[in-house]
């Protein structure tokens, strides 16, 4: 039964003082939200960005493992070079050192140089120089040494001379 | 259902505002769902609403939202009515002007719009949750009483008595006596030819009673108690005039007030005039009064009692009366 002139004023737990308060807790928790998705976000972009480092290592290990591979082979490489260096050095100042066993009054036409031997193509006044003054010196350097001559149309004596060393002393390696 | 846990968890405070002549009168009790868990009460000496009583209600009330502050009416400009039916009460009063409300469809109470907006206008700092007819309140203390036959009811307040006379539920008379306006009663009444004599009659009839002489004549009156005493009888002189044992009546009377008036004695008049208007007055259909509850919330002297008794040969009944709980005890109900 109803007594009061008046009706009472609704009565609510939800006051202007408790709605800043709500207001400002749905703001806070609204915050923590963002902040915890936004970590959440930036931790799988770690994570992918994790993944993609780790691959990026993966290959770049690879690439060290290959580029060490490369560069043991180029070190292999490079020793060959220097060693083919050496050899044809060497090879250079053997020849040098055979041309310069040819005397003056032989003259070479032509000279090939096989794997194990040494041909030689040329003219001589007579085969005493030829004998004394070359032969002398290839039989002190090649294990075999074969002379032919024939006549050319001064007198003088053309000549092949063949000279072999033996395998397993030859000047260039298998390799 | 979330509403009602959230009154679960807050406890309840509800105030009570009543104005008195010389202050205001705030209780405030502090309720959870079963119990009055604390009560404050604290009286402002003035009777308009300031800071003070502000401060005071705001820091019982700041700890709920769930408070609600009720004050009683003191319009002077309300009453009661005989009937719930609009048009009936068009006649008594201008509805137009007041805002009625029915009790259990048999009478209704009213007070004016002007006073509610008024009064609402004063508190609307805090925001008033109830406004209570006074009439309203004495109906519902004495409501196992309404059913009983030609019963006066009286609310005694500081400033104001809310009278009203139930006939088996039935609203007879009803009326609203301000204090402040008593003497200016008094006065018509004393200046009034009639009214001073239906006044002496009681008291002549009593003085003109030798009990020295005529001790026989007595056993009429031996079912009146304030006149079983000699003693008292013995004070009545035959030589006393009508006027000069008025006086000595007032003599008698207990500490008067500054105005020279006792308090209770004021109030008395009140009654006594009111009932006069209740069998004078042709609009009231009138019946002997036999019983007088009155619901005293000031706490007043057995003299009001014996004024009654003797001068009116009524029989009183006084309960006393915590208004400021009761007020309590009715915006509960209402919250039900």
């Amino acid at each position: 039964m109803r007594y009061s002139y008046i009706r009472p004023k609704r009565k609510s737990v939800f006051t202007e003082e408790m709605q800043l308060m709500f207001l400002f807790f749905s703001i806070t928790v609204c915050m923590l939200f963002l902040t915890y998705g936004f970590l959440l976000f930036k931790d799988y972009r770690y994570g992918v960005q994790k993944e993609e480092m780790q691959t990026q290592k993966e290959q770049i290990n690879l690439e060290i493992e290959e580029m060490k591979t490369q560069i043991t082979f180029m070190k292999q490489k490079q020793a060959l070079g220097e060693k083919i260096f050496t050899q044809n050095s060497i090879l250079k100042d053997s020849i040098t050192n055979l041309f310069d066993l040819i005397p003056e009054r032989i003259t070479i036409s032509e000279a090939k140089l096989l794997k194990n031997g040494l041909i030689f193509y040329g003219i001589t006044p007579n085969k005493d120089v030829y004998n004394f003054m070359l032969q002398a010196p290839l039989r002190s350097i090649f294990h075999e040494t074969y002379s032919s001559f024939y006549p050319y149309e001064n007198g003088w004596l053309r000549f092949v001379s063949t000279n072999y060393i033996e395998e397993k002393e030859g000047m260039f390696d298998a390799d | 259902m979330l509403s009602r846990l959230f009154e679960a968890l807050y406890q309840k405070v509800f105030v009570s505002i009543v104005l008195t002549r010389s202050g205001t009168l705030v209780y405030i009790e502090h309720c959870d769902s079963k119990k009055v868990l604390q009560n404050f009460e604290k009286k402002f000496h003035t009777t308009t609403f300031d800071h003070k009583i502000y401060d005071f209600i705001q820091e019982h009330i700041s700890e709920t939202p769930f408070y609600y502050i009720t004050i009683l009416d003191s319009s002077a400009q309300q009453g009661a009515l005989p009937t719930c039916e609009a048009r009936e009460m068009q006649l008594y009063v201008d509805m137009e002007a007041n805002r009625s409300l029915c009790y259990n469809n048999q009478w209704s109470y009213y007070t004016s719009v002007e006073g509610l907006d008024l009064v609402q206008k004063e508190y609307k700092d805090l925001g008033l949750d109830f406004i209570f007819s006074p009439f309203c309140l004495l109906a519902k203390i004495y409501k196992d009483k309404l059913a009983s036959q030609m019963c006066m009811f009286i609310l005694l307040e500081d400033n104001f008595l809310s009278l009203s006379v139930f006939d088996e539920n039935k609203l007879l008379f009803a009326q609203r006596l301000d204090m402040d306006h008593a003497d200016e009663n008094d006065d018509m009444m004393i200046d009034d030819e009639d009214e001073l004599e239906f006044d002496l009659d009681a008291s002549i009839n009593l003085d003109e009673v030798n009990a020295m002489d005529d001790l026989g004549e007595l056993e009429d009156f031996s079912d009146i108690e304030d006149l079983d005493t000699l003693d008292e009888i013995d004070e009545f002189d035959e030589s006393i005039k009508p006027q000069e044992n008025k006086k000595k009546l007032f003599d008698d009377m207990p500490v008067a007030d500054e105005d020279g008036f006792n308090e209770d004695y004021q109030r008395f008049l009140l009654v006594k005039s009111a009932v006069h208007t209740f069998y004078n007055d042709d609009k009231y259909e009138s019946k002997f009064v036999e019983h007088v509850y009155i619901a005293d919330c000031v706490g007043v002297s057995d003299d009001l009692k014996r004024y009654i008794e003797e001068e009116m040969f009524l029989n009183p009944i006084i309960r006393k009366v915590d208004l400021m709980q009761e007020l309590c005890d009715m915006a509960k109900e209402e919250l039900r």
